[in-house]
C-alpha cells in the first residue's frame, strides 16, 4: 500500500455514507423539496414530496435555504450565473448587470413575406387523410398568411421561442437561414427542458420577460410542449394527464402564455408539435396539439402551423425520411422526437420569411 | 438515471446499503447486483431490457461453448458467429439510418427513385458499449485469457454492471470477472479515494462540461454564422475541454462507485491534452476503447507486422472504424480519418531520419511545441466530431477567418475552458497529496466533506442536468 492510500472498512464506509447524507439533507432541504416537486406525478413523487417536506420542517429553523438563494444571488452579480430570472433579480437589487440579448443581423436585406409556397412544396405534400386522427385535431398543413415587407432601413425582430423543440430543434436552422437577410434580428427567448405543465420548475411568465429584457419581437415563433405530456399539481389538485381537469388547466396555462407573448402587439406564429415515433408518446402529442391550436386559432393575432404534415407521412403519421428536391433526407433524430438536420430545414423552410 | 441527479444519489446508496451485507454470500451478491443494474438502465425505458439481457445471454452462452471447446477450429467458428451476431445487433440499431441513406444514395446515382417510409429503429442507451463488452467477453474467453470458470450469472454481471453500462469505461472481462469470482473485502475499501473521483468527476461535469456547454458550445455549433473569430476558436478550445470533463468525469464517478462496492476499474484517461503525439495521444484518451480496437481489431487485421503499408492500412481501418463507433454519420467517419491520418503521418514523422529533424526532436522546446501542435490536431478533429453536418463544420473553419466581435468570453466560460484544458498539466503529485490529506480525517469527516462538495457544486452549476456526451455512442 503506498503512503497516501488508505483503505477502509464497511462500517466506515457507512458512517462516511450517513454523514455525507446528514450534511447534505441538512444543508440543501430546500432543493430537496424543489427536486422533488418536479418530480413526475407517481410512487415516487408520492413518496417523495412529504418525505422532502418532512426534512424541510425538521431543518428549515436554520435558515440555511435563504443563505443559498443570497449565494446564487451574489454568483448573479458577479457574473457567474446566465440564468435570466436571477439576474434580473440581481439587477433589481441595486447593481446593474447587463445581459446580453442575442441579436442576429444578417447580411442582405430582405423583408418578411408569406412562405406557404416554400420549399414545402419540395415534399409530397398530400390531401389531409383524418384517419383515426384524434376528433378536433388541427389540419395537416397550414399555410401562413401574407405579412408586410419590412420598411427599408428598419429591423425587424423576430423571437424565437419554446422549449427544446425550438432551442436544439428548430432554432439552429431557423438562424442560419436568417443570416441570409440583414433586416431581421433574432431574439432567442427558448430553453430546453421547459413547459407550460411545470411552472414551478421553470416558469415562462416569469423567464420570458427576463430572457427577452428590452426586445419588442414583432414576429414569435413558438415551438412548445413536447415536454408537457405529464399530469400536474395545480392549487393543491392533482390533475394526471389527460383528464377533463388536466386539459382545463393546461389550455388557461396556453392562453396565458399565448397572451404574454403578444402583450406587445407581437404576432405569433405556433408551430405544432411533429407526430412522434412512439404511438403512446404520439397520441399524447396530438393532445397537446389539439389545445395549442384550438387556443391559438382563436386568437386573432396569432396563426396556427402545423408541421405533421411537412415532416410527417401521408397521413400526418411518423415517419424517419422524407424526400427533399428527389433526394431520401433523414428528417428525425434517433430519438423519435427531435427534428433531425434535414427535417429542421424542412420546417424552416416552410416558415422562411421572404421578400 | 443520470449520475448527478438525486434519483442516482438514492438508488445507489440503497445499493451500497443491501449489497455490503451479502459480500460474502457470493451469488446472492452478484444476482443483487445484477438486479440492480436492470433496475438502473430500465429506469430510462424498461423496453430495452429485454435487449440487453439477451445480447449478454447470447455472449455468455458463446463464450461457455468456447470455454468447453478444445477444438480451435470450433472455438475460432463459434466466435465468429458470436461476434458477428453482435456486430448486427448493433449495426441494426445504430446504423440502420446510416446505412439505408447512403444506400438511396447510391440508387439515386443509379437513377432509380429512393424509397420513402423506411424504418429507423430507436437508438438503445449505452448500446455500442454492452455490445462491446459482449464482444469482449467472447474474445477475452477464445484467447484464454480468463482465469477462472465463466458462469452464466458472472457473463450477465460483466455486460450489465451499472456503474459502467451506458459510457464505459470498457471493462476487459479478463480483469473483471476474476473480481466476481470471490467476495469482496469488506475491509479493503478505497473510501477517501472514491470520494474524491465523485467529487471530481462532478465537478467536471456539473460545473465545467454543462456550462461550457450551454454558454458557449451550443450557441456557436448551433449558429457558426453568427459569431466571429474569436467565438469561435473559443468555441472550440471549449468543446476540447467540454468533451474531456464530461467523459472523463462520468468515469471517474462511474470509477469511484465501483470502488465503494468493492470493484476496480481500469484508468480510461491520463491528460491526454498533454500528449505529444497521436499515438500518445491515443495512450491516454478513452484509454478503454482505444485498447479494445487496438486488441480486438487492430491487431487482428495484423497490425504492424505486414510491412509498412499494410500497418498504415490497419490504422486507417482502425479509425475509420473507430470513428463511425462513435455515430452513424459521415462526420464522425471524417473525424475517424483525421485521426488515422495522424497515426501514419506520426510513424512516417517517426521513421524520418533527416538530421535536421533529429536536431528539432532533440530540443527541449519541441516538446511543448509538439504538444501545442497535437492539441489543435485534436481540436481540428472536435469540430467534425461536434458538428452535427459537413456544412456547419466548415461554417464554423471557415468563421475563424471572419473579424468582427467577441461576445461569449465571459469569465466563467473562459476560466471553465483554462481549467478543462490546462489541468491536465496538474502534477499528479498534488491529487496524491489531497488524497493523503483526506487519509488523515476520519471517514465521517470525508463523506461530509463530500456534502459540502456536492452542495457548492449544484450552487456553481447551471440549472438542469445535460445528458452525458457519450450516452449517444
Amino acid at each position: 500500500m503506498k503512503a497516501y492510500q488508505r483503505f477502509s472498512g464497511v462500517g466506515q464506509m457507512a458512517w462516511g455514507m450517513l454523514a455525507f447524507a446528514g450534511v447534505l439533507v441538512v444543508l440543501d432541504s430546500g432543493g430537496i423539496v424543489s427536486w422533488a416537486s418536479r418530480l413526475e406525478l407517481g410512487p415516487e413523487r408520492s413518496v417523495a414530496v412529504p418525505l422532502a417536506a418532512g426534512l424541510h420542517r425538521a431543518f428549515g429553523w436554520m435558515r440555511l435555504e435563504r443563505e443559498r438563494d443570497d449565494a446564487l444571488l451574489e454568483l448573479a452579480r458577479v457574473g457567474w450565473s446566465d440564468d435570466p430570472a436571477l439576474l434580473a433579480k440581481a439587477a433589481g437589487g441595486g447593481k446593474v448587470q447587463a445581459v446580453r440579448v442575442d441579436t442576429v443581423v444578417a447580411s442582405m436585406p430582405t423583408a418578411i413575406a408569406p412562405a406557404a409556397e416554400a420549399k414545402s412544396a419540395a415534399l409530397p405534400v398530400h390531401a389531409p387523410i383524418l384517419v383515426k386522427r384524434m376528433e378536433g385535431a388541427p389540419a395537416l398543413v397550414s399555410a401562413l398568411p401574407s405579412i408586410e415587407g419590412v420598411v427599408a432601413g428598419k429591423t425587424r425582430s423576430v423571437g424565437l421561442a419554446g422549449d427544446s423543440m425550438m432551442a436544439v430543434g428548430l432554432s439552429p436552422a431557423m438562424l442560419r437561414a436568417g443570416a441570409q437577410y440583414s433586416d431581421l434580428a433574432f431574439v432567442k427567448v427558448f430553453k430546453s427542458g421547459t413547459g407550460l405543465a411545470r411552472p414551478e420548475v421553470f416558469d415562462w411568465q416569469t423567464e420570458y420577460p427576463a430572457m427577452r429584457q428590452q426586445a419588442r419581437p414583432e414576429f414569435v415563433i413558438v415551438a412548445m410542449g413536447a415536454n408537457d405530456t405529464q399530469g400536474f399539481v395545480d392549487g393543491g389538485v392533482v390533475y394526471p394527464f389527460g383528464s377533463a381537469g388536466w386539459q382545463a388547466v393546461y389550455q388557461r396555462r396556453v392562453a396565458d402564455y399565448l397572451a404574454m407573448l403578444e402583450s406587445d402587439g407581437a404576432t405569433v406564429v405556433w408551430l405544432g408539435l411533429p407526430p412522434m415515433r412512439s404511438e403512446e408518446y404520439d397520441a399524447h402529442v396530438a393532445l397537446i396539439n389539439k389545445i395549442d391550436a384550438e387556443v391559438v386559432s382563436a386568437s386573432p393575432h396569432a396563426i396556427w402551423f402545423s408541421t405533421a404534415g411537412l415532416v410527417g407521412d401521408a397521413e400526418g403519421k411518423f415517419r424517419d425520411f422524407g424526400e427533399v428536391d428527389g433526394k431520401l433526407v433523414k428528417l428525425r433524430q434517433g430519438d423519435g422526437i427531435h427534428l433531425a438536420a434535414q427535417g429542421k430545414t424542412v420546417t424552416t423552410a416552410s416558415v422562411e420569411v421572404k421578400r | 438515471m443520470l449520475f448527478p441527479t438525486v434519483e442516482y444519489a438514492v438508488f445507489f446508496l440503497a445499493v451500497l446499503a443491501v449489497a455490503w451485507p451479502l459480500a460474502r454470500r457470493v451469488t446472492a451478491h452478484k444476482i443483487f447486483l445484477l438486479g440492480a443494474s436492470y433496475v438502473f438502465y430500465g429506469f430510462w425505458s424498461w423496453r430495452y431490457v429485454p435487449l440487453l439481457i439477451a445480447v449478454s445471454v447470447f455472449a455468455g452462452f458463446i463464450a461457455q461453448t468456447i470455454e468447453g471447446s478444445e477444438e480451435e477450429a470450433t472455438r475460432k467458428r463459434v466466435l465468429g458467429l458470436g461476434v458477428v451476431v453482435c456486430l448486427l445487433v448493433l449495426a441494426y440499431y445504430k446504423y440502420t439510418s446510416f446505412l439505408l441513406l447512403s444506400a438511396m444514395g447510391l440508387w439515386g446515382l443509379v437513377g432509380r427513385a429512393p424509397v420513402s417510409n423506411l424504418p429507423a429503429p430507436f437508438l438503445p442507451l449505452g448500446i455500442s458499449f454492452f455490445v462491446f463488452h459482449a464482444i469482449s467477453l467472447m474474445g477475452d474467453v477464445y484467447r484464454r485469457k480468463l482465469t477462472v470458470k465463466l458462469t452464466m450469472l458472472d457473463a450477465l454481471l460483466y455486460v450489465a454492471f451499472f456503474p459502467q453500462l451506458i459510457a464505459g469505461p470498457i471493462l476487459r472481462a479478463s480483469k473483471f470477472i476474476p473480481q466476481l469470482a470471490k467476495p469482496r473485502d469488506p475491509n479493503a475499501i478505497r473510501v477517501n479515494r472514491a470520494f474524491l473521483l465523485i467529487l471530481a468527476g462532478l465537478f467536471k461535469k456539473v460545473i465545467v462540461s454543462n456550462t461550457l456547454s450551454t454558454r458557449l458550445v451550443e450557441p456557436v455549433f448551433n449558429s457558426p454564422a453568427d459569431f466571429h473569430r474569436g467565438d469561435v476558436w473559443l468555441a472550440i478550445y471549449g468543446y476540447a475541454a467540454q468533451i474531456y470533463c464530461d467523459f472523463s468525469g462520468y468515469t471517474d464517478i462511474a470509477t469511484g462507485c465501483a470502488m465503494l462496492l468493492g470493484y476496480r476499474f481500469p484508468r480510461n484517461f491520463n491528460a491526454p491534452y498533454t500528449a505529444t503525439d497521436p499515438q500518445d495521444f491515443w495512450q491516454r484518451w478513452h484509454i478503454s476503447l482505444s485498447s479494445w480496437l487496438r486488441d480486438y481489431l487492430y491487431i487482428p487485421l495484423g497490425g504492424s507486422r505486414g510491412g509498412a503499408g499494410r500497418t498504415y492500412a490497419n490504422l486507417m481501418i482502425t479509425m475509420l472504424l473507430g470513428g463511425l463507433w462513435h455515430g452513424a454519420s459521415w462526420t464522425f467517419v471524417m473525424w475517424g480519418a483525421l485521426q488515422g491520418l495522424y497515426l501514419v503521418g506520426h510513424r512516417l514523422w517517426a521513421a524520418c531520419d533527416w538530421v535536421e529533424v533529429r536536431r528539432l526532436r532533440a530540443d527541449p522546446l519541441w516538446r511543448w511545441v509538439s504538444r501545442a501542435l497535437m492539441f489543435h490536431a485534436v481540436c481540428f478533429g472536435w469540430v467534425f466530431f461536434r458538428a452535427p453536418t459537413f456544412g456547419v463544420a466548415w461554417t464554423v473553419l471557415h468563421q475563424l477567418g471572419s473579424a468582427g466581435a467577441v461576445t461569449l468570453a465571459a469569465w466563467p466560460v473562459v476560466v471553465c475552458v483554462l481549467i478543462g484544458i490546462f489541468a491536465q498539466y496538474l502534477p499528479r503529485f498534488l491529487r496524491r497529496d489531497v488524497e493523503a490529506m483526506m487519509s488523515r480525517m476520519p471517514v465521517p469527516v470525508s463523506g461530509a466533506a463530500l456534502a459540502l462538495g456536492v452542495y457548492v457544486i449544484e450552487l456553481l452549476g447551471p440549472t438542469g442536468v445535460a445528458p452525458f456526451i457519450y450516452f449517444q455512442f
